[in-house]
């Protein structure tokens, strides 16, 4: 049984084995709140993002080092490809604290733009 | 191994649909009324006429609304084509979040950019549309990016997003001159050098402005204005029996989520 | 676009392509200028076509005063992109002497203007 834990390979080109996939994904998972923190409450991207980390922070927690329970439960994928989820979700959140995508319409497209057929 | 994918798709889906689904119930909206009642009209039966999926498209429905949502600032309209393809009409200004977005979020993951095409329609203001072909690996659903921009207005770059861009932009570029800022390194990918003009364009002319020959007298290949040894023929096109009326002027096209309106 | 309609027909908020100002197209049209000229000798060099270094500035030149009444700011910026990429283009020698010799059209016919000469070509 103590085999069963140790992931030898994740059978994927360029992907290593994760050392202490636990501890790194509640790090960024803190980190993403931390950065979605900083958002107004009702921003739609703050809300959904907020939920999708609390429940894989939620299953990262309950199952603790046992990588073959996370990966089972969340089901996006091996633990080593839910960090990178995880890095480039904090990337973004990073992003998004600059462009402050919740604001309105920045353009309104010109009356014809999206039209098809277009006018003649 | 099959198995396995089918599980992790229905998971995903759900993944997707749930946010998307709870919102439809706070607020039904008009496509969500005009899916029930298609439900109700009697099942596609003729054997040559595509039968609509309804539950990808409802996956695929519920996704639009939720992108609309997360990004207002940038997404003008959400819509979907007559084949259940997921459209995203975004303001120029708004292309590298709403990419970035589409690359890096949870829910989203289209990790992969097919492609960069572009369509000119000259009797619109901003006449060129440039659209981004995305692909999510993890969830199995293509995407649509559409956006806009004229001769003169720079597009911004999304090669810092995905790296495929570099060579889809440098062509875009080359076939109809639409500049891309921040690229890294813009230039032709196509045409030959010291070729002038973008071919894709309307106005530039079937057969081009010059043609090239090998000169025997001057040992090199020579650039000459193209001179046609006949007219140039006009094909009529338009028969006077119309084969589709049926289809003249319908478009196939539906709103998915009214973006523009919300708030 | 916010200030209304009769505002927006008169001035568009446009975005720049590279320069700001009238002045600052200039100092870049000029500077492109300069990085042709002295790039020149090294191309004649370089290459293999028949032309002197005097005669391909006096091209450059010339295909510079092509675009001379050209006033709007972002065409300005296009021309010298256009004209830094064929730069780039030249000296790193992907054009070949015959891309270069192109810019000459020396096997191209003046179109007749009079009307004898109309006449001999058989075209009117």
């Amino acid at each position: 049984m103590a085999g069963a834990t140790v992931k030898l390979t994740t059978g994927l080109t360029g992907m290593g084995v994760a050392r202490h996939p636990a501890s790194t994904l509640k790090g960024l998972y803190g980190k993403i709140l931390r950065s979605l923190a900083k958002m107004p409450d009702d921003a739609a991207y703050r809300k959904y993002t907020e939920e999708v980390i609390r429940d894989r922070a939620a299953v990262v927690e309950k199952h603790g080092a046992n990588w073959k329970n996370i990966e089972q439960e969340i089901n996006c994928g091996q633990i080593e490809e839910l960090i990178i989820q995880a890095e480039n979700e904090l990337n973004l959140a990073r992003k998004m604290v600059l462009w402050k995508p919740w604001e309105p319409l920045v353009t309104k497209p010109e009356p014809d733009q999206w039209k098809w057929p277009p006018p003649k | 191994m099959a198995s396995n994918i089918l599980r992790k798709l229905s998971g995903t889906f759900k993944n997707v649909g749930l946010a998307g689904s709870r919102r439809v119930n706070a607020a039904p909206t008009v496509l969500s009324r005009h899916l029930s009642s298609e439900t109700q009209t009697e099942p596609e039966s003729r054997p040559t006429v595509r039968k609509p999926d309804l539950v990808a498209r409802a996956h695929v429905t519920d996704f639009g609304r939720y992108v609309a949502e997360c990004l207002p600032k940038f997404i003008q309209k959400v819509q979907l084509t007559g084949t259940d393809e997921l459209e995203l009409l975004v303001a120029p200004e708004g292309i590298v979040p709403v990419i970035s977005f589409l690359k890096d979020h949870h829910n989203a993951q289209f990790t992969n950019l097919s492609d960069i095409g572009g369509v000119d329609v000259p009797s619109r203001m901003y006449r060129f549309e440039v659209v981004y072909n995305l692909l999510s690996v993890r969830y199995n659903t293509r995407i649509r990016v559409k956006t806009y921009t004229d001769e003169l207005t720079p597009l911004d770059s999304v090669n810092d997003v995905h790296k495929a861009a570099n060579w889809y932009e440098r062509e875009i570029w080359d076939m109809f001159g639409v500049f891309f800022a921040d690229h890294p390194d813009l230039r032709r990918i196509l045409t030959d050098y010291g070729f002038e003009g973008h071919p894709f364009r309307k106005d530039f002319p079937l057969s081009g402005f010059v043609e090239l020959r090998y000169d025997d007298t001057k040992k090199r290949v020579v650039v000459e204005p193209l001179e046609l040894a006949q007219e140039f023929r006009r094909f009529e096109l338009n028969s006077p029996w119309e084969q589709f009326p049926n289809f003249r002027d319908t478009t196939v096209i539906e709103e998915a989520a009214p973006a523009a309106e919300k708030k | 676009m916010a200030t209304g309609k009769a505002a927006s027909v008169v001035t568009r908020q446009v975005r720049p392509i590279l320069s700001l100002s009238h002045n600052e197209a200039r100092m870049r049209a000029l500077a492109l200028y300069k990085a042709w000229y002295r790039q020149i000798p090294h191309t004649v060099n370089e290459n293999d076509f028949p032309k002197s270094v005097k005669q391909c500035r006096q091209k450059l030149r010339e295909e510079f005063m092509k675009h001379k009444d050209v006033k709007d700011v972002r065409v300005i910026d296009m021309l010298i992109i256009k004209g830094q990429m064929e730069l780039q283009e030249t000296a790193t020698k992907w054009k070949q002497s015959m891309h270069i010799m192109a810019y000459w059209k020396d096997t191209v016919n003046k179109k007749p203007t009079d009307f004898y000469s109309k006449f001999l070509e058989g075209k009117d």
